[in-house]
């Protein structure tokens, strides 16, 4: 049990805060699978186009590792597989139907039971379930191992960056679960289970775990931190990790015996109309197209799994992704501003003290948009990158190091203990306009292919 | 406008993009359509929004940080030019010799770096980067202001091109090319930017259509001799003569150096006008603090340990706040040598960096016969410096990283 105060960081404020109830979200017809979600994978199908799943079927397994197994989402019929490139299938259609109750059900657990399991029987368990790409392992964030037993398990409950949902909202009623799935992830580890809040979030403590708290800006509330502050990793090192409403899924599905139906996420930004920011109750992997069409407004708005600092873009047909827990709309901004570089700016944006806006009403929310406020440029100045930097991390020369494929230096100066997402802020005050995430990726990706 | 724009969007930008019949000068459209209007790009992918500030912003900060020693520096010219040649010395009369003065040698350094910057951003098919504006208003501002204007066209042109493009252009290079000019010129051409004939110039040298359009005519005077005061304190050394009291002897006291109304490179003679640009650029954050403030230190700590080390040089006997005055130290500290390019990247490095160039600058002006100034080398060395610093700064970091996860890890 510890408390951390974290002294820097930046929150961005932006309008479109969600407010705080949760609504039920009716059932749609057509439900997707994103394979390119599971980002490295290499899968096999298991299905064809007009086939019939019932709901839990297993839809595609992995090459590698043929007990990770990924299921329905639903009962009904597979309407179409759509390849990417190198033929890759990036959608899964599966069109439901409505009358079938077809299953398929696994063991049920209770709260204790789980206890009594060994490690490989709960990992088994969980691979064969499907729930198990909930877990992810550092260095690298990528799908957990389930061969490599972590040093820790971590679980990230906190709500720093903008609108993520309060988790305490979200566990409401589903505290059994949230045990179950400690229990369950405490097997897995021969160290601790470390539950990560906010500080003066309404979380209570849970039993096998190490309750923390983190109190300060984004980005108190990112996975890196806790870690850094807590168990940093060396080389050689592996921890798992876990978003807090996944936990609950894990548990449900140990309770159950069958694959969980919905989640919460959250709805915000400032292109969501403002009685549509609220938390949705939604079917995992079930079409949001009707939903979006009520509650976005603008011409060209661009959606994000995730906030306005870490996210993919999603199309506007999207359905529900497998991993995050909140989607946000913001305009495309493609507007010019004349002479932009010289006007007083008391309307721009900025974490510095060039506009005049930065002096005088700056504290208000922003109506914020897409824009890049600039163009790439030649990187000049230094130490600004690291203004906002909990992590113990020099960002220019981890840049540098990473531009110039050296992979021992980055891993001396502490690459393994960050991911892209660390660096948005970093990216969001760069003047430079570089692409500091994607650098950042392409190192990982790089020391993950020669080894540590 | 609006009009305007939409015309240049439709029919003039396809000219230079991909596959039109300029796309070879795409660089300049680029930076011709960026000045009128920001882009209008979206952030490609995370993060979704971006901080307003972008390079030119950044960089035109440090041109108006300037504006106080340009404006000032002009009047300089001009008053020590009229008062020297026995002109009667209104603001006006002042400003305008001192414009006529100045302007055509900001303009030539403009013109010729301009040229240069271009012709390499469109071999090299790179974006035109704004920090040429920064090192084309730097490099007049430490001159003489009799200074040839051929002196000026071949000083930048050495400046950008072999202080700053063969490294690979912007953010590559190792010295400032602003002073990598200006250490050409001092040691090319050392008898228009030193000495004692260089800092007033006369009305028999300066050309006459200038002294038409003034309305300026005659006694000639024949080169007008006016030492510096770091010439003076120099010339002390061995004297007999304490160096303060041969300032003051010749003219100098700390308040005309603090106010800067004394013969010298244009833009560094006034400390206020310094301290003004040091100020907005500190508000601003777009200089580092770390810089001027350990470089002051360095400077004013040096000078004092001069002042007690028993050594028989009159020059070491001066008081610290004179070294701080005096030549272009406060200049080149606040304007040099926070160029983020070739200064220290790590914050603990930036005070290290700055210590030692103010440090140097007094240990070379004390210690060295030969220059007088120690400023302009003193930053150009530890430019060279600046990795070196960077990489001990950066070992201590990664030691340091690796027993705080050990210790953690262990507890």
């Amino acid at each position: 049990m510890a408390n951390f105060k974290i002294k820097k960081g930046f929150d961005v404020k932006v309008v479109g805060k969600p407010s705080a109830n949760i609504e039920e979200y009716a059932s749609q017809q057509l439900f997707t699978v994103y394979p390119s979600e599971f980002e490295g994978l290499k899968l096999r199908l298991k299905v064809k186009a007009g086939d019939t799943v019932k709901r839990g079927d297993v839809l595609f397994e992995n090459k590698k590792n043929e007990k990770m197994v990924f299921r329905s989402p639903c009962a009904g019929t597979v309407k179409a597989i759509n390849l990417g490139a190198r033929r890759f299938p990036v959608e899964i259609q599966i069109e439901k139907d409505p009358q079938s109750q077809d299953r398929v059900t696994f063991e049920t657990y209770t709260r204790d039971s789980v206890g009594q399991l060994s490690r490989e029987q709960v990992a088994d368990h969980l691979l064969n379930t499907g729930v198990w790409p909930l877990i992810k392992q550092r260095p690298f964030n990528k799908m957990a191992d389930p061969d490599t037993a972590p040093k820790a398990v971590f679980i990230n409950a906190c709500n720093s960056a903008p609108f993520q949902a309060d988790f305490s909202v979200v566990l409401k009623g589903d505290e059994e679960a949230f045990q179950t799935g400690i229990n369950a992830l405490a097997k897995l580890t021969e160290g601790k289970v470390h539950l990560c809040k906010s500080a003066g979030s309404d979380v209570p403590d849970f039993k096998n775990a190490e309750s923390h708290t983190f109190a300060g800006k984004h980005p108190s509330g990112n996975t890196s931190v806790h870690i850094n502050r807590i168990s940093p990793i060396l080389p050689h090192d592996t921890v798992y990790t876990v978003s807090a409403q996944d936990v609950i899924l894990i548990g449900k599905t140990l309770l159950t015996g069958e694959l969980p139906k919905t989640k919460i996420i959250a709805l915000a930004g400032p292109a969501v109309k403002e009685e549509f920011r609220k938390y949705y109750k939604v079917e995992i992997a079930a079409s949001l197209e009707s939903l979006l069409n009520k509650a976005i407004e603008g011409d060209e708005v661009r959606l994000i799994n995730g906030n306005i600092l870490w996210g993919d873009k999603l199309k506007a047909d999207t359905c529900v992704p497998f991993y995050g827990s909140e989607i946000f709309a913001l305009e495309e901004d493609r507007s010019r501003h004349l002479m932009g570089w010289t006007m007083p700016g008391l309307f721009q944006y900025s974490a510095h003290r060039v506009n005049v806006s930065s002096f005088f009403g700056f504290s208000h929310d922003w109506k914020l948009g897409t824009s890049l406020h600039g163009s790439h440029r030649a990187m000049v100045v230094t130490g600004w990158l690291d203004k906002f930097q909990p992590l113990n991390i020099m960002t220019d020369f981890l840049m540098r190091a990473a531009l110039a494929h050296d992979t021992d230096e980055m891993i001396q100066l502490g690459i393994l203990e960050t991911d892209p997402e660390d660096f948005a802020l970093a990216s969001f005050v760069d003047p430079h306009k570089t692409d500091i995430c994607g650098i950042i990726k392409r190192g990982l990706e790089e020391i993950e292919e020669e080894g540590i | 406008m609006k009009a305007l724009f939409d015309f240049m969007d439709k029919n003039i930008a396809p000219l230079f993009e991909k596959g039109g019949k300029f796309e070879r000068l795409y660089p300049l459209w680029e930076a011709g359509d960026t000045f009128n209007r920001t882009p209008g790009d979206v952030t490609p992918s995370a993060p979704h929004v971006r901080d307003s500030i972008d390079q030119k912003r950044l960089m035109i900060f440090v041109i108006y940080a300037l504006i106080p020693c340009i404006l000032f520096g002009i009047w300089n010219a001009g008053n020590q030019f009229n008062l020297a040649n026995g002109i009667e010395a209104t603001f006006g009369a002042d400003m305008a010799r001192g414009a006529l003065m100045v302007l055509p040698i900001i303009f030539v350094s403009y013109a010729v770096g301009g040229i240069w910057e271009v012709l390499f951003a469109v071999i090299r098919r790179h974006e035109i980067n704004e920090g040429f504006l920064v090192t084309g208003m730097l490099f007049p501002l430490t001159l003489a202001p009799t200074i040839p204007l051929w002196q000026v066209a071949v000083g930048i042109s050495f400046g950008i091109v072999i202080g700053k493009e063969i490294f690979g252009g912007v953010g590559y290079n190792i010295l400032n090319p602003a002073l990598t000019a200006r250490a050409f010129l001092f040691f090319a051409y050392p008898a228009q930017i030193s000495g004692d004939k260089v800092w007033v110039g006369s009305l028999a040298e300066s050309p006459s259509i200038v002294n038409s359009i003034l309305g300026h005519s005659g006694e000639y005077v024949d080169g007008v001799t006016q030492a510096t005061p770091l010439a003076v304190a120099a010339a002390a050394k061995g004297s007999g003569m304490a160096a303060v009291d041969a300032l003051n002897h010749a003219g100098y006291t700390i308040q005309n150096l603090t106010v800067g109304n004394i013969p010298g490179s244009i833009g560094s003679t006034s400390a206020i006008a310094v301290l003004i640009g040091m100020g907005f650029l500190i508000l601003t954050g777009i200089a580092s603090w770390r810089v001027m403030l350990s470089g002051i230190l360095g400077c004013g700590l040096m000078g004092l340990l001069f002042n007690v080390l028993p050594l028989d040089n009159e020059f070491a006997a001066l008081p610290y706040y004179y070294h701080i005055a005096m030549g272009g130290f406060l200049f080149g500290i606040v304007f040099m040598a926070t160029d983020p390019v070739s200064a220290s990247a790590t914050n603990t490095g930036k005070f290290i960096y700055g210590f030692l160039i103010g440090a140097l600058t007094v240990l070379i002006r004390v210690a060295n016969p030969a220059y007088p100034e120690g400023a302009m080398l003193a930053i150009l060395f530890m430019n060279v410096m600046a990795p070196l610093v960077d990489h001990f700064v950066v070992q201590g970091h990664i030691k340091k990283r690796t027993a705080y996860a050990r210790a953690l890890n262990n507890a």
